[in-house]
């Protein structure tokens, strides 16, 4: 019985795929710039494909994807009926409210913030009581303070360099981030035998690193 | 052609769906009736107080509409409170046993995004005046017949049990925020983050080993019995243990254990569920097409106090997954179409008649055209794909044959006059 695996495109899968190497699972068809969709490992047991983050939750709700390894952060964001088995420590990052180093924002006052992450934002000002205006943007959110768009920015923090470079400093952490190891919530006992060996060696990885 | 009237959210079932649907939905009432549960039918709109919130129905998701008098209506979007509400007037007398089936349609997911479903349908059984391991057990096997009736043989039942973590909760003293969400950790077996978020809280040590204990309770029936025997701290606890216990013995003795797995770890959005839960499932399959549990405190809001038990089964979900695996039988749908001109109308009418007398279709046209142009212009039409045209000429009958017209062999015009 061959498992699915859905991964999230970009630095996280080369983490994922190295430590899937670590725990016995190697894919000779896999290089970087390869264009095939579908890797399947050596021995057969496990396959994994490539989609944007987002999406990853979406394929293995809908049991396309027996398990899937995501960022915490687009759990929060986009909530799925999936298990959310380990916590892997890999891709650690932060989520948090960034702002100009030296701005003066007046206090008791609706705020405005641009973000990727609207409804962790949300949530997050909801939870504060803080009256805000959510802005959604896409991409280059460190602009949005910077040309007045928004007072704050919530977005993903990994070393803090590009705020740096752009004159922006951390004022506040939302939560700590990392990646997650998901189920399909009927994959997971209808295909045990072959989850529960892999879940074993992350699980065991864990602990040693 | 205008689109600007199509609904995101609902479908349109027509031709071999429907048929289909229908097919499912006879199979399934032959099913119930077989077992002794009778038809029973509620109204589509309801009262909007109908479905609360402390039931775990969510107000964001109810169709709501306002009557002439300012009350809040809501199109019907759970079956099994009107059915216990329509159980109680009914019979007043609460140790009468009552076995109901139903067939409805429900609307949910009113503030999802357009592309989520928001009408569904389903069939489903209620049984209500018991409160025994054999109930739940004959709910349990009607679930899996329901899928087996339609050629489905990869069928896993997960049966939980809300008592169990709710007894154990009692113990903790809790908020309702930390109790809700350690509920959700629980249900999504996230062992990390329960692992965080109790690390703070002050617990004795052997509580947090039972909380991170509680999400991999699942697997074989036998095994986690063993397993939460030594999780128990009160009588309560146990008695769910001694309960289960039960229903494995029935359900070993009827023989449908094999297909059962326990996942204690599982809760429903529904808060009427009071003790049995379960759903079922397909491998290969992502999603879980019956929902089901006992609700033994439900009946007591319309004023009579009796234990029971049902599920309902997700009928577009299931042709969904009997569509994809092949299971699904064409229907061959044959109609005889009689052209003629107006003059020989009285015999191709009588024709008509005598096959309708037979049980079989028929229709008939006028032609104002030759017979092969009217063909002509219904042959990329679904509706007559099958459809067998004969041409009533001077009397007799006659069809196509590679592009010629041949006289019937059997020419009913002949016998019949």
């Amino acid at each position: 019985m061959q498992i699915q695996l859905a991964l999230a495109k970009g630095r996280v899968a080369k983490k994922a795929i190295a430590l899937l190497g670590e725990v016995g699972y190697t894919f000779p068809d896999y290089s970087d710039d390869s264009r095939k969709l579908i890797f399947t490992d050596s021995t057969g047991r496990i396959a994994f494909f490539l989609v944007k983050s987002p999406d990853v939750p979406t394929y293995v709700a809908k049991g396309v994807a027996d398990i899937g390894i995501v960022g915490r952060d687009v759990l929060m964001e986009h909530p799925a009926p999936v298990y959310e088995l380990l916590n892997l420590n890999i891709g650690r990052c932060r989520i948090c409210v960034a702002g100009m180093e030296n701005a003066q924002i007046p206090q008791n006052k609706k705020i405005v913030v641009g973000t990727k992450y609207p409804t962790i934002a949300k949530h997050y000002y909801n939870e504060k009581k803080q009256p805000v205006d959510i802005i959604y943007l896409n991409g280059s959110v460190e602009l949005a303070p910077i040309l007045g768009l928004s007072d704050y920015i919530v977005d993903i923090v990994e070393t803090g360099s590009t705020l740096k470079e752009n004159g922006l400093v951390v004022l506040e952490e939302i939560a700590q981030v990392s990646s997650r190891l998901i189920a399909n919530k009927v994959s997971l006992k209808t295909k045990r035998a072959a989850i529960d060996p892999i879940l074993e060696k992350f699980d065991s990885m864990r602990y040693d690193g | 052609m205008s689109t600007g009237y199509t609904l995101e959210g609902f479908e349109n079932i027509q031709y071999q769906g429907l048929k289909h649907l229908q097919t499912l939905q006879g199979r399934l009432s032959t099913l119930y009736k077989s077992y002794g549960y009778h038809q029973v039918m509620t109204p589509t709109l309801e009262s909007y107080d109908l479905y609360s919130d402390e039931e775990g129905f969510r107000r964001e998701d109810l169709f709501k509409l306002v009557n002439h008098q300012g009350k809040v209506l809501v199109l019907k979007h759970d079956a099994t409170v009107p059915i216990t509400r329509t159980a109680a007037i009914n019979h007043r007398d609460r140790k009468e046993i009552i076995k109901f089936f139903y067939h409805t349609n429900l609307y949910r997911n009113f503030s999802s995004p357009d592309i989520i479903k928001k009408e569904e349908s389903q069939m489903g059984i209620e049984y209500f005046g018991s409160h025994s391991p054999e109930c739940d057990g004959e709910i349990i096997e009607l679930a899996l017949q329901s899928l087996k009736v339609n050629g489905i043989q990869d069928i896993h039942v997960d049966i939980g049990h809300v008592g169990f973590i709710n007894h154990f909760f009692d113990t903790l003293s809790l908020s309702k925020k930390t109790r809700l969400e350690l509920f959700r950790l629980i249900e999504n077996k996230n062992l990390a983050d329960i692992h965080d978020f109790i690390a703070p809280l002050s617990l004795t040590k052997k509580s947090k080993k039972i909380l991170m204990a509680l999400p991999m309770l699942y697997g074989d029936p036998k095994d986690i019995v063993s397993e939460m025997s030594e999780l128990c701290v009160n009588e309560d606890m146990e008695a769910v243990v001694d309960y289960l216990k039960a229903l494995l013995h029935h359900t070993d003795t009827v023989g449908i254990t094999p297909y059962l797995y326990f996942d204690l770890g599982f809760t429903n959005r529904m808060n009427y569920y009071s003790d049995l839960i379960f759903k079922a499932y397909m491998d290969d399959w992502g999603e879980t097409v019956i929902g089901g549990g006992r609700y033994n405190h439900l009946s007591a809001q319309f004023g009579i106090d009796r234990p029971a038990c049902g599920f309902g089964i997700d009928l577009l979900g299931t042709l969904d997954y009997l569509d994809q695996k092949g299971l699904l039988e064409k229907e061959a749908v044959s109609t005889t179409v009689i052209l003629y001109h107006r003059d020989e109308k009285a015999r191709a009418h009588q024709y008509a008649t005598e096959l309708r007398s037979k049980g079989k279709s028929a229709e008939m046209f006028d032609l104002y055209t030759t017979p092969k142009a009217f063909i002509h212009s219904q042959k990329n039409n679904i509706l007559y794909e099958n459809a067998r045209f004969i041409y009533l000429k001077d009397g007799v009958f006659h069809h196509y044959q590679n592009g010629a017209l041949v006289p019937e062999k059997e020419n009913p015009s002949c016998k019949s006059n």
